[in-house]
């Protein structure tokens, strides 16, 4: 079971250490125009989730049975006032699409954060103090890499009962290993560094040491990872709404929407297929950006 | 070498305790099981049956027994079937593995020719092109790419069957369903490796010589991506068979995972928990038989 | 040899994964139904289930002693004749010459073997309820049984419609376990030919069927869980018939060239159970008050397709005991606010509504909305059946303020299949005894459930209705229709006890 002691396979980054180096990358960064496209995509949605409040047309929980099912504005009997069609009890759908946000990020964002400490924490305590804390630290990462992530998330949730917090708690502690590996191969890698070796000569806290070479030469690999984890996550949640254990709230999420609308894909398509398409803009967004981003900050890749 | 195998087994046995442990935990969060398997009864029956079923012995003990069952391959009756949880499971499990290798099997035919043509020809429009339309699969939920081909290549086209599992063109739809999941990953993997390993000294070399370039990139600069790849299609593995639960639940696929699906809404603990045991052997085991052909292939480890 | 390896792997994987290689392809010939069920039962034996999904096949593989014609009215079946000896002793005269599928000539043995392995605590059978009245059942001769009940058991006959009668020496030849699997005999129109678990059961017709023999050679059931797969299905010709199609999917199969849809009333009612434990429903005024700011016209008409019935109370108009003379409460959102400040609320209030009946959140989310119009400031909280659900609605009751459901009386058509599991506040009932507390109700309910006397029944569910539409222990909402779709090459009519009797499926006339 060596998969959790592999390096890592995805390239790891050297550090940004001066100036020069990051305005390289950033000139790397912004050549590309998939990224910048990304990018752009990204402040729209995360911008639309903060101030959803104000930009939102209309109420997301508001409804009226008499439009509901109002089409895209253009379509036949579209409305100019509800530009992407009404749902099954006729709510606005942009509205929805636009709160949804918010909690898909709110949820991808905090899984990635609940993942991160609980990984850096473990990588950290595994590479530094090795040996029987290092064996387990290790065999828990194998045990979490043995299950299927969606599966163990479902049991728990459906045990546990929906809410937001059991969802982004228990995505969060579903995702945290491979964080563990990267720190974990880097302060082993950083061990054995002559400097480490002098810091410890003159008396300087090897911890001290390590923490600061260690933050800068994972810190890019731990950006691309996250970015990656956080698209994961907004897909995860709406792989658990459609076997059935959403958040449990009337306040929309991009998933529940498409759950919920599925079943009327054929009579009113634009239900499912606008979160869906929110979804995919997203995803695609953040694995655009991530990519190149990696890309950007890898220096052996020209 | 020798002992390097006896380290993994013993890890593997260890591992395999930690996950009879998550296994375990599925149902003490659910509250007492008794109260679930026996809704309407009244308290003092509950008593004899949670006494009978050993619940009020201590945690620790508890888990002892049921490390004991498991390695008897007793899961216990399933609450819904009447019948040994593990066959049920069992009985489903070629289903699901055939989806899953046919899934794998198809994501590697994608991911490594594109991935090496995109290695080569890098930022060409092909390769950014291959690039975004395999991220395009991989950014929508499975559930949603599943029901969408559905619409297109059997409601529309009518060129395979909706769902099932009758005939070998039922398979078309969930298998392709399955590869947008885990291709995106093996793509990149294959790429990047292929990045590495071409610009290395004795590429170079051979190219000089005036070996074909194809034939280059087959004999060594595959050879060494192979074994980033094969670790991560072994990972990849264990994600399909995540998004196998999804898959069978659209394509009405009779495997593990919709029945774990089902069994959770029952509350039918036993086969949850025989079945996600079972899944996560079958993970375990790959990522083992992974790492042998890890050592294997690897000199260095070898030779250490 | 380094390069095989992988090649081996692969091999061996494919060697693995080939005993999984699915058979044949079956094509949808003229002379075979398929029938799209969201999952299978547990098991084959008509008796060790309870699942509606095993009820509609074992229908069409077993006989009971009666049947239910689609007027609901009881016929023969086993039974040819029946009759009432005393208030606790029932007469069966059973069918001569019926045969079993495995040849075997159905004995009045049969009959006193089925009833025993279900009232036989020991086999834990779920129906063990449903005829837990029934205390001995006596073979008297050839052709006659004598069932006999502890009290007067008004109800016996309702459950003796899905009842089937088994072969005892056949389920004692090969036991319980190999009868619900592998080798299910019965007496129906068809027999068994095999079970793929989670994707198809398959049955042929019985050619000595006592009946006849059935218009489709080849009857399936598959297992399919999603709606919009089942849909797909239909359109396709894959399948034949489904069920509870949605309001706002009729339009589309209506109109569909290779489809069509058949609608009728059936007993599942709607509701909202208040807690009455807890405030603010402690109070009769806002009990009233939430019963009067409910548009069911408008949700029925905009929701439902039309395809609803508002009701008085939870007491369906197909139902025995219904009584036309008591009215549904009207919409009158301004009678409601009075009534909610007469209850101390002039300012309103916040509650919190549950529900699990994911295939009618759209009519949750509007009846949130209608209360909250009103000043009953409703959050509502969408769950999923599963353990969670459970373990908070049944076994600890915690459903403040109320939980909205629906409920199908089991196809039992009597007014106490609804009432007991509502509203009697003993440990046996379901909702009942976690939220209902009306003062007298529970002793009406009991009186009216150990009479035969029909007429008194009927007097005392009057009193019951009257009664729970004042004290308001719910929202009474609708009853609501259900819808097949089927398929244009069959013809076939949906049926109000949501039965699937196929027997009266027949091929199209082109």
């Amino acid at each position: 079971m060596a998969i959790g002691t592999l390096a890592p396979p995805m390239g790891a980054a050297a550090g940004l250490a001066h100036a020069a180096e990051r305005s390289r990358v950033w000139r790397k960064f912004v050549r590309n125009p998939a990224a910048i496209a990304g990018a752009l995509i990204l402040l729209t949605v995360v911008g639309a989730a903060i101030f959803a409040p104000y930009v939102a047309p209309h109420e997301p929980t508001r409804q009226s049975l008499i439009r509901r099912f109002t089409p895209p504005v253009w379509a036949e009997a579209g409305k100019a006032s509800y530009p992407l069609g009404t749902d099954q009890v006729g709510r606005d759908i942009l509205s929805r699409m636009i709160h949804g946000a918010r909690v898909s990020l709110i949820v991808g964002i905090s899984a990635v954060l609940v993942s991160l400490v609980v990984g850096v924490t473990l990588g950290l305590l595994s590479g530094f103090l090795q040996g029987r804390v290092d064996t387990v630290i290790m065999t828990v990462v194998d045990v979490t890499l043995s299950f299927p992530q969606l599966l163990l998330a479902l049991a728990f949730v459906a045990a546990l009962g929906p809410s937001l917090l059991t969802i982004i708690i228990v995505l969060g502690l579903t995702g945290w290993e491979r964080y563990t590996r990267v720190v974990r191969a880097e302060v082993l890698a950083l061990r054995e560094k002559d400097f480490v070796e002098a810091a410890r000569a003159i008396g300087a806290s090897p911890l001290r040491t390590l923490l600061r070479h260690l933050l800068p030469n994972t810190f890019s690999s731990i950006i691309v990872m996250s970015t990656l984890q956080v698209a994961q996550a907004i897909l995860q949640e709406a792989a658990l709404s459609f076997l059935g254990v959403g958040t449990g709230s009337a306040y929309p999420t991009w998933g529940g929407m498409i759950a919920l609308g599925r079943d009327f894909v054929s009579v009113a398509w634009w239900l499912p297929t606008f979160p869906g398409l929110a979804i995919l803009l997203t995803v695609l967004a953040i694995n655009l950006v991530g990519d190149r981003l990696r890309d950007a900050l890898d220096p052996r890749v020209g | 070498m020798l002992i390097l195998v006896a380290r993994r087994v013993v890890r593997l046995l260890v591992v395999l305790v930690g996950v009879s442990l998550v296994t375990f935990a599925i149902l003490q969060v659910s509250g007492d099981p008794v109260a679930l398997m026996m809704p309407e009864a009244p308290e003092s029956d509950r008593i004899v049956l949670r006494q009978a079923m050993g619940f009020n012995d201590p945690l620790p003990v508890q888990f002892a027994r049921f490390v004991g069952s498991i390695a008897r391959g007793d899961f216990g009756q399933s609450f819904f079937h009447r019948e040994p949880a593990l066959p049920l499971v069992l009985e489903r499990m070629p289903t699901t593995l055939l989806l899953t290798v046919l899934a794998t099997g198809l994501s590697l035919a994608i991911a490594v020719p594109i991935g090496i043509v995109s290695a080569i020809r890098r930022n060409s429009v092909l390769d950014h092109g291959a690039t975004f339309v395999v991220f395009l699969g991989t950014s929508m939920p499975v559930f949603w790419t599943g029901i969408m081909l559905i619409l297109l290549f059997a409601v529309q086209l009518r060129w395979l069957p909706v769902s099932g599992w009758e005939s070998w063109a039922a398979l078309v739809l969930p298998g392709i369903t399955l590869a947008t999941f885990s291709t995106p990953l093996l793509l990149r993997i294959v790429r990047s490796s292929m990045l590495e390993v071409i610009n290395l000294d004795y590429v170079r070399t051979a190219r000089a010589k005036g070996v074909s370039e194809w034939l280059v990139i087959c004999r060594h600069a595959l050879t060494n991506a192979a074994l980033p790849l094969v670790t991560v299609a072994g990972l990849q593995f264990g994600l399909s068979l995540g998004g196998a639960v999804i898959t069978e639940t659209v394509f009405a696929v009779p495997g593990v995972g919709r029945l774990i699906v089902g069994a959770i809404r029952q509350l039918d603990f036993p086969i949850v928990q025989a079945g996600v045991f079972l899944l996560a052997l079958i993970i375990v085991l790959v990522n083992f038989a992974v790492d042998m052909l890890y050592i294997y292939l690897n000199p260095q480890i070898r030779v250490r | 040899m380094k390069r095989y390896v992988p090649l081996a792997t692969a091999l061996v994987l494919a060697i693995l994964a080939l005993g999984a290689a699915p058979g044949d392809v079956t094509a949808q010939a003229k002379d075979t139904l398929t029938v799209a069920l969201p999952s299978h039962a547990p098991t084959l034996d008509p008796h060790m289930h309870f699942e509606r999904v095993g009820i509609l096949v074992n229908i069409n593989m077993y006989d009971s002693l009666l049947h239910r014609d689609i007027k609901l009215q009881f016929v023969p079946s086993l039974a040819t004749s029946w009759k009432a000896l005393s208030d606790t002793q029932w007469e069966f005269k059973i069918r001569k010459g019926v045969r079993f599928h495995n040849g075997d000539v159905l004995t009045p043995e049969d009959v006193k073997y089925s009833f025993d392995r279900v009232i036989d605590q020991t086999k834990k059978s779920p129906q063990y309820g449903n005829i837990r009245a029934i205390k001995e059942v006596k073979v008297i001769d050839a052709e006659t049984v004598h069932l006999t009940t502890d009290k007067p058991f008004p109800l016996l006959l309702e459950r003796l419609v899905f009842f089937p009668i088994v072969n005892k020496k056949h389920v004692e030849k090969v036991g319980d376990q190999a009868f619900g699997t592998t080798s299910p005999v019965g007496t129906g129109p068809w027999k068994f030919v095999e079970w793929k678990r989670d994707q198809v059961i398959r049955l042929e017709a019985f050619d000595q069927h006592w009946r006849g023999k059935p218009a489709f050679k080849h009857l399936n059931f598959r297992a399919i869980p999603e709606v919009a797969t089942q849909v797909a299905e239909i359109k396709t010709g894959g399948v034949d018939i489904i069920r509870n199609v949605s309001a706002d999917i009729q339009p589309e199969l209506k109109t569909h060239p290779v489809a069509y849809i058949s609608s009728t009333p059936i007993l599942r009612v709607h509701w909202i159970a208040f807690d009455m434990r807890v405030a603010p429903f402690d109070k009769k005024a806002v009990r009233q008050a939430a019963n009067y700011a409910i548009d069911k016209q408008t949700i029925i008409q905009r929701l439902m397709a039309g395809l609803g019935q508002q009701v008085a109370t939870t007491v369906q108009p197909l139902a025995f005991g219904f009584d036309a003379e008591v009215k549904p409460y009207p919409f009158d959102p301004k009678k409601a606010k009075e009534l909610l400040a007469q209850g101390g609320y002039p300012n309103g209030v916040d509650i919190t509504l549950h529900s699990a009946s994911v295939a009618n959140r759209p009519e949750f989310e509007a009846l949130c909305q209608m209360l909250t119009d009103v000043g009953l400031r409703t959050t509502p909280r969408l769950w999923d059946p599963g353990p969670a659900w459970n373990k908070f609605s049944q076994t600890e009751g915690k459903g403040t303020h109320g939980v909205y459901g629906t409920w199908g009386n089991y196809s039992v058509f009597d007014a106490d299949a609804v009432l007991h599991p509502l509203y009697h506040s003993e440990p046996g009932g379901w909702y009942g005894k976690w939220y209902a507390r009306v003062e007298g109700l529970d002793k009406l309910i009991d009186e009216a459930r150990s009479s035969v006397d029909q007429p008194k029944r009927k007097r005392l569910y009057t009193q019951i209705q009257q009664m729970i539409r004042e004290e308001a222990p719910s929202t009474f909402l609708w009853t609501q229709y259900d819808t097949l779709g089927i398929s244009k090459k069959v013809q076939y009519a949906a049926r109000p006890d949501e039965w699937l009797w196929l027997f009266d499926a027949k091929p199209a006339a082109r």
